[in-house]
């Protein structure tokens, strides 16, 4: 008998970047000890760079200092991947589930992050591919949509994907992202010729995707939840 | 196929036996964690690393976080990292001890454990604390089986 998978979904607004990976840390501690189910954080950020663990600060064209005058946030993550950046119009999601639960590896894994971000840019019209050898993530053309960084500790995830859905790209000419320095950055909004409903809509469409690639069986939606 | 024949090679190399299990090789006389990582113990001293199974699901390794020398490890506990495709996973050790020597290779070819997991990838090497612990670990049948389970699950 297969047991049904749920997922918990924390629709969390914007949110500060190290109160979410305050919260990541505390569900993936209770995910590892069973207390609670699968969890996913859907959320946007205000503009803050992260840097992963191999610290390639080399990355940033910009100094801390000019960073704060811009209104933006730095963090060091033990997350994988290089550096980037997170703002509004952004959708990220941060899964926090067990991938030894289902004997996922993190190949496996990152692939599903992929065509989760890929199978909704399709819902628009945009043709998105998961990027060749060494350019983890999703791309359309040679123009970079969608960023994967992942963390995975006693076989539980944390970190994810962040989808551009219409963020400020302005940002990121401040850093050479994901440590590729001839790629652009784009968006679903400069992308599709379709109109576009609203992000919420989105995101919400992103998380279905996501669920059923992993193949949850139902979703639990949380609003604005808060750590218990 | 190329693992199929590098496993031979080595296992008459080594003059151990080696069993295939479908794409991924298990060595006999090592011992295995449910996490993925191998120990091959030599009276009170260990060397560790991860199985041919973990390299394949993990994707090509860019980069390999060695513990410091000195530091004490604990049969369960996380003593390091790997980083591939984007994803960092934490590395737990086998067995409780010592770290006496790390295997600096990998800092500049951290591909070494995709290409040789077993023996040039070899990650850490530990003076044991106790041997006991190695009951709680498994043969490379047990792992073997282990492995085929996980990968039926999805």
């Amino acid at each position: 008998m297969r047991i049904p998978r749920k997922l918990e979904v924390w629709r969390m607004g914007t949110m500060n970047y190290l109160n979410a990976l305050k919260l990541q840390e505390k569900l993936a501690s209770d995910r590892k000890a069973c207390k609670i189910s699968d969890t996913l954080l859907s959320l946007q950020h205000p503009p803050t760079y992260t840097l992963g663990k191999r610290r390639t600060d080399h990355n940033l064209l910009v100094s801390e200092d000019e960073l704060k005058t811009m209104g933006a946030e730095l963090h060091y993550t033990q997350r994988g991947g290089d550096i980037t950046y997170h703002g509004p119009s952004q959708a990220i999601l941060y899964p926090i589930i067990s991938l030894r639960d289902i004997g996922l590896g993190a190949r496996n894994y990152v692939e599903k992050l992929e065509l989760t971000m890929i199978n909704l840019a399709s819902t628009y019209g945009v043709q998105a591919r998961p990027g060749r050898k060494c350019e983890t993530g999703v791309w359309v053309g040679e123009r970079k949509i969608g960023a994967i960084g992942v963390r995975i500790s006693s076989g539980i995830s944390s970190h994810g994907l962040a989808f551009n859905i219409n963020p400020d790209l302005n940002y990121f000419k401040h850093i050479v992202p994901c440590g590729l320095a001839d790629k652009e950055v784009t968006s679903l909004t400069r992308e599709a010729n379709a109109e576009l409903p609203t992000e919420e809509v989105i995101e919400e469409q992103l998380i279905a995707s996501f669920a059923q690639l992993l193949n949850y069986d139902n979703i639990e939606w949380k609003d604005n939840a808060s750590a218990s | 196929m190329a693992m199929r024949l590098w496993a031979s090679k080595s296992a008459s190399y080594f003059k151990i036996s080696v069993f295939n299990r479908g794409f991924a090789t298990v060595l006999k006389d090592l011992k295995y964690a449910d996490s993925h990582e191998w120990v091959k113990v030599e009276g009170s001293s260990a060397t560790v690393g991860i199985t041919d199974h973990a390299q394949d699901h993990l994707g090509d390794v860019v980069y390999v976080e060695l513990p410091e020398l000195g530091t004490a490890v604990t049969q369960g506990s996380s003593f390091g990292a790997v980083e591939s495709v984007k994803a960092t996973s934490d590395i737990n050790s086998p067995v409780s001890g010592k770290v006496v020597e790390v295997n600096k290779e990998l800092d500049e070819s951290p591909g070494l454990v995709n290409g040789s997991p077993y023996e040039k990838g070899w990650i850490m090497k530990v003076e044991l604390s106790n041997n006991d612990e190695l009951k709680s670990l498994m043969d490379s049948d047990s792992y073997s089986k282990f492995c085929d389970e996980e990968d039926a699950k999805h």
